[in-house]
């Protein structure tokens, strides 16, 4: 738990709260944006707008976001003798490993609640829709942060590798567009069982676009919630694997 | 306190260090002495488990180093590798509280770390603004808090002036008082000369001698001065054995007592006449350069 509490001390006056804060701001931005230059009208109210925003959104950005974010909290232990010092000290392999994958899980939840507010904020002062945001899309930002969880846990060792802030942000670009391919040609196991397309499909739960129904039903919220808690444990103990055989150099 | 036995590491084709055993006794102040690319980095990370060696064992504190107990045994060591590690957007304090949260140590171990290298009055300050000598001395008292039997300390006077070298030498002097064992690399011979009771002196991976500075000494053939009103042809007489002259003097280099017997024996049957037999008094630095072949510190 220590080592968990460590990272967020980490997180003060850190950059990631810059990408937390502007990445789902410009998501919302764009998708506003577009309704009023194109000037269909938000025939569903809060469904249209939040299709628009966040659909877009969950198909590169979000993962681009989560690895920026990844970049970041890694970029500090690359730093001077920051790597020696967290690895020669009473510390396990997998608290160390846990720890980031656990701050960025947080750091998703937050550009999630950004992303909500900024939905709202919106949809009440640009677009006057009547109402409040209906609670299940609540349930789906849950489904979201949830499903990013395997893309942190991927990208956090990526950039436990890699000493390049860029480098592990082109391979979360190159995985987005991989699950892209497989939303477009419908693989709908193989889609849910990449990191990335995991996140591309959660985002479109309750939308009805590409393979979702339309719907946010109890079983498949279960189902990204086992898939989601089930890849990132694969991933980070693939990680934690590595790190253990791996020499600080 | 550390043993090693055929210590060795080996990337691809290049062996960095070579059936290494190294003998660190307890409460001692260890200089571990080499050229830089000699291999002391990659041994002090070896012996903190941070590098896997290729083959060889590690013993410290009497219990073997290996990846299933390494952490019980860092709970022990203190260790400060290669460069000072702090996060530089945070201030000394919030560093220091992050090693407080992570080995869950009390507010009292970290203000004596913190006292003991003089850095009350920093804390606040980002680490960023900091001095290398301040980033220096705070990594080394996130190495001290928890209050560790053996610290490992790699290069930790590099890039101070002169005045924090003496600072951290006095440090570690302290620390071995109080019963803490301190290995500490340099490649700078004049840093730890006067610090360490123990010399180790690393060369292309190889040990090259380990054991006091006395002992060093005793291995070591002083240059021959010897005295004479015609240096220019006791010279020439002694060239074989490589003479120099030296002012009003002749040098001859690693003459054990036979030779220096034989050369002045040789010089009195041509009729030189001889005023004084001495040997050199040599520094640590020119036993330093005959053990590394030349390449020095």
């Amino acid at each position: 738990m220590g080592s968990v509490r460590a990272e967020f001390l980490k997180l003060k006056r850190s950059l990631s709260w810059a990408v937390v804060v502007l990445l789902p701001l410009m998501a919302v931005v764009t998708g506003a944006a577009n309704t009023v230059i194109s000037g269909e009208p938000l025939e569903g109210d809060w469904h249209t707008l939040w299709m628009r925003v966040v659909v877009l959104y969950g198909l590169f950005p979000l993962a681009v976001g989560v690895a920026a974010l990844a970049s970041l909290v890694w970029r500090v232990e690359h730093q001077g003798g920051n790597w020696n010092a967290l690895m020669g000290r009473r510390v396990s392999t997998p608290h160390v490993v846990v720890g980031k994958v656990a701050v960025l899980a947080a750091l998703t939840a937050a550009m999630q609640a950004v992303l909500v507010v900024g939905v709202v904020v919106v949809g009440k002062v640009v677009f006057a829709l009547p109402g409040v945001l209906p609670p299940r899309y609540l349930l789906v930002s849950v489904v979201i942060v949830l499903a990013c969880v395997p893309v942190a846990a991927l990208q956090s060792g990526l950039s436990m590798l890699m000493r390049s802030f860029a480098a592990p942000v082109a391979v979360a670009l190159l995985g987005a567009s991989t699950g892209v391919l497989l939303l477009v040609a419908r693989f709908e196991v193989l889609t849910v069982l990449v990191p990335y397309g995991l996140v591309s499909r959660a985002t479109q739960l309750g939308t009805g676009t590409f393979m979702d129904g339309g719907s946010v039903t109890a079983g498949a919220v279960a189902v990204f919630g086992v898939l989601a808690l089930g890849l990132a444990v694969v991933v980070t103990a693939g990680s934690v694997a590595v790190l253990d055989r791996r020499d600080i150099r | 306190m550390i043993t090693t036995h055929g210590l060795s590491k080996t990337y691809r084709d290049r062996t960095v260090v070579e059936d290494l055993d190294l003998r660190v006794p307890e409460g001692c102040v260890y200089g571990f002495l080499g050229p830089n690319g000699s291999g002391k980095s990659t041994t002090m990370k070896m012996l903190l488990s941070l590098v896997r060696p290729t083959s060889g064992e590690i013993h410290v504190m009497g219990r073997p180093m290996r990846r299933s107990t390494r952490r019980a045994l860092l709970g022990d060591i203190g260790s400060l590798i290669e460069s000072p590690p702090a996060y530089a957007h945070l201030t000394g304090r919030e560093n220091m509280r992050l090693v407080q949260r992570l080995l869950d140590l009390g507010e009292d171990q970290v203000s004596r770390a913190v006292r003991t290298v003089r850095l009350q009055d920093h804390l606040d300050r980002p680490v960023r603004a900091y001095s290398l000598g301040m980033k220096q001395r705070l990594g080394i008292a996130m190495a001290l808090a928890r209050q560790p039997r053996l610290l490992i300390l790699d290069e930790p006077t590099n890039g101070l002036d002169p005045a924090g070298i003496d600072e951290i030498r006095r440090l570690l002097t302290r620390l071995a008082e109080d019963g803490t064992t301190v290995m500490v690399s340099s490649h700078l011979l004049g840093e730890i000369d006067r610090t360490a009771t123990v010399l180790g002196i690393l060369g292309n991976g190889r040990m090259l001698f380990q054991g006091t500075r006395e002992q060093l000494f005793a291995r070591s053939t002083p240059d021959v001065l010897i005295d004479t009103p015609e240096p220019e042809r006791a010279a020439a007489l002694t060239a074989r054995w490589n003479a120099t002259r030296d002012g009003a003097a002749v040098r001859l280099p690693g003459l054990d007592h036979r030779v220096t017997a034989r050369v002045v024996s040789h010089l009195v049957h041509e009729h030189v006449d001889v005023h004084g037999v001495r040997r050199d008094a040599q520094s640590l630095e020119d036993v330093f350069m005959d053990l590394t072949g030349g390449r020095g510190l």
